[in-house]
């Protein structure tokens, strides 16, 4: 070691050497997992493709023959809308009614915190299959607890009007991890804030609506745009809790997903349709693009921002 | 401006002598919603122990009882054999500690590298995988499913165990990235003054510092790993090779057409539940940390 000290620039050198080697893992995984499929996806979008034989390039067929002549193309449209519209209003609604309520100092209060976050804890799949058997019409748990209060009881999964709201039942069961994010938002609101408006005579409402939530707006954003996506790719619950695991009963719950699966990965002897599946990927992307897009425009227009000087 | 003026009175004022009663009643009324909140949360999960616990004709009993007559503890051992639940048990645990420990690894060292490294592009770099984070997983399943089928891997681990090892979830790198600027620049130019490299620098000043940050990532890795079942579903035929989430799925609908049995199912469906209940109630910090993490990114 008789080198001298290294000048700077060579110093800067190794760093860039480390940084590279640090980032490699990293940057393989992009390039293969996330740039080469977005291209390859696009270009299956444009063709015939079974998954053996090559590639035919055939245009815009794909999506000629998703708008016009696939039977259960905009069934699944309304289904996924459907889905969005049920899920995104009520899970934010709720999950921030939750997070009010458990932000409140009492006894007992961090027990409930856990118990409401708890069916985020287990595993997806196992809570969608328990639910499955509380929908049981004859003898599951929800027509029963109906039945108690005197309540008329439903077909649940296999009633073509009830199936979707059952799976949103579902989906909002595990609203725990929507309250916990409103729950940090809440903790972050300083405190001062909510002595000087009870001193200028605030009420409760007012506070909430003049204060707290212009101050979580931001959270608020990000929960729409999470919660649509969530929506949007809701994959598990349909396939699991429909009845023929097609999103039966008809079309009733066979999102996007589910009909991008279904022509992508077929089973039972039916033909792979690998180029008309990446056509509907590109379809429920654009949805999910447009949809982000729209959120965050439209948000610039009622998020508080401090910077008003 | 409907404020009322100052000279108003805030009524608790006008109520001070009723004001323990109103506590009290304040109280009472948020017992009550409590209660029923946790109602709603923790009933779908006592009834899954009761149906756990049944014999099979008392499952589809009309009306069903809440507590069975007599307790079936046999079906903890008769349900799990339905499916093989020991194998499917151990390829969940390898699958899932694979993935984790790479996942976790790789995405700390990008974290490390965009966090405390100069180099050419980072701040590029920075944005591309923080942008990716917003891209629909979906985009991709064609393609890679095609690229792993090409490539052998169609029917193996290695499509839900090597992504991970590549850098895997774009929102660790940026957990990662978050909390490695917290850590103050001057400990790691001690480090090197001493003679350490990056490597020495990652893994024995750096790693011991962020053991928050990569426990809550481990734990989220895990939860995420253990349930995920769209891409097991996908990628694996042979059902020897199969995931818990896999194998639960397909015994509720391994009778097609005709009805599972139910209290076989759910006691089995509490095994599967056993491990990621364990780690909560072990790491319950760490997991409302992750998610708060998510909560906050936004302010400031």
């Amino acid at each position: 070691m008789t080198a001298p000290p290294r000048p700077q620039r060579r110093k800067l050198g190794s760093d860039a050497r480390a940084a590279y080697v640090f980032l490699a893992p990293a940057l393989i995984g992009f390039t293969v997992f996330v740039v080469y499929p977005l291209i390859r996806s696009a270009y299956f979008a444009l063709t015939q493709y079974n998954g053996l034989s090559v590639p035919k390039f055939v245009g815009f067929d794909n999506f000629r023959r998703m708008f016009t002549t696939d039977p259960s193309f905009w069934p699944s449209v309304r289904a996924t809308l459907l889905l969005v519209v049920l899920y995104v209003p009520l899970s934010l609604a709720i999950g921030l009614a939750l997070a009010v309520f458990c932000n409140q100092r009492m006894r007992g209060v961090s027990l409930l915190r856990t118990l409401c976050y708890l069916p985020v804890v287990l595993p997806v799949v196992a809570t969608i299959t328990l639910w499955k058997f509380v929908f049981n019409p004859q003898v599951g748990l929800a027509n029963q607890v109906l039945t108690w209060l005197h309540l008329p009881t439903s077909e649940w999964l296999s009633g073509s009007d009830s199936a979707m709201p059952s799976i949103v039942i579902v989906m909002l069961w595990s609203v725990g991890s929507t309250m916990i994010i409103f729950l940090a938002a809440l903790q972050a609101v300083p405190t001062e804030l909510y002595e000087a408006a009870r001193l200028d005579g605030a009420g409760p409402r007012t506070v909430f609506f003049r204060i707290t939530l212009p101050l979580i707006s931001p959270i608020m954003v990000l929960q729409v745009v999470l919660q649509m996506v969530t929506a949007l790719q809701a994959f598990n619950q349909p396939k699991i809790l429909s009845p023929d695991g097609m999103g039966g009963p008809g079309f009733s719950t066979r999102v996007l997903m589910l009909s991008i699966y279904t022509n992508g990965f077929p089973s039972l002897g039916r033909v792979a349709q690998l180029g008309y599946a990446s056509a509907q990927v590109w379809v429920l992307f654009l949805v999910i693009v447009v949809l982000i897009a729209a959120t965050a425009r439209f948000s610039s227009i009622w998020t508080y921002s401090d910077h008003v000087s | 401006m409907k404020t009322s003026p100052p000279t108003a009175p805030p009524p608790p004022d006008s109520a001070g002598a009723a004001r323990p009663r109103g506590r009290a009643a304040r109280a009472a009324s948020w017992y009550t919603v409590a209660l029923l909140i946790s109602s709603v949360m923790i009933l779908p999960i006592l009834w899954m122990f009761t149906v756990a616990l049944k014999g099979p004709s008392a499952v589809f009993e009309v009306p069903p009882k809440l507590l069975p007559h007599e307790f079936h503890f046999k079906n903890f051992i008769d349900g799990p054999k339905a499916i093989h639940f020991p194998r499917l048990l151990l390829n969940s645990l390898v699958i899932t500690g694979l993935s984790v420990i790479g996942g976790v690894m790789t995405s700390m060292m990008a974290g490390y590298a965009l966090a405390r490294l100069r180099f050419p592009g980072r701040r590029i770099l920075f944005y591309v995988f923080v942008g990716s984070m917003l891209l629909p997983p979906v985009v991709g399943i064609i393609p890679l499913f095609q690229l792993f089928k090409d490539i052998g891997w169609y029917d193996t681990w290695l499509p839900l165990i090597v992504p991970a090892w590549l850098g895997g979830n774009p929102l660790f790198i940026f957990l990662a990235r978050q909390y490695f600027l917290s850590i103050p620049q001057s400990i790691d130019e001690a480090a090197k003054v001493d003679g350490a490299g990056h490597l020495r620098i990652f893994v024995s000043v750096m790693l011991p510092l962020t053991r928050p940050a990569w426990i809550t990532m481990s734990i989220l890795a895990f939860q995420m790993s253990w349930n995920d079942y769209l891409n097991p579903l996908i990628y694996l035929y042979s059902s020897q090779k199969w995931p818990l989430s896999v194998g639960m799925a397909s015994f509720v609908s391994q009778f097609a057409g005709q009805t599972p049995d139910w209290n076989l199912y759910m006691a089995t469906n509490l095994l599967y539940m056993l491990p990621p209940l364990a780690v909560f109630f072990v790491a319950q910090r760490y997991f409302i940390q992750g998610l708060s993490a998510l909560g906050t990114v936004n302010q400031r």
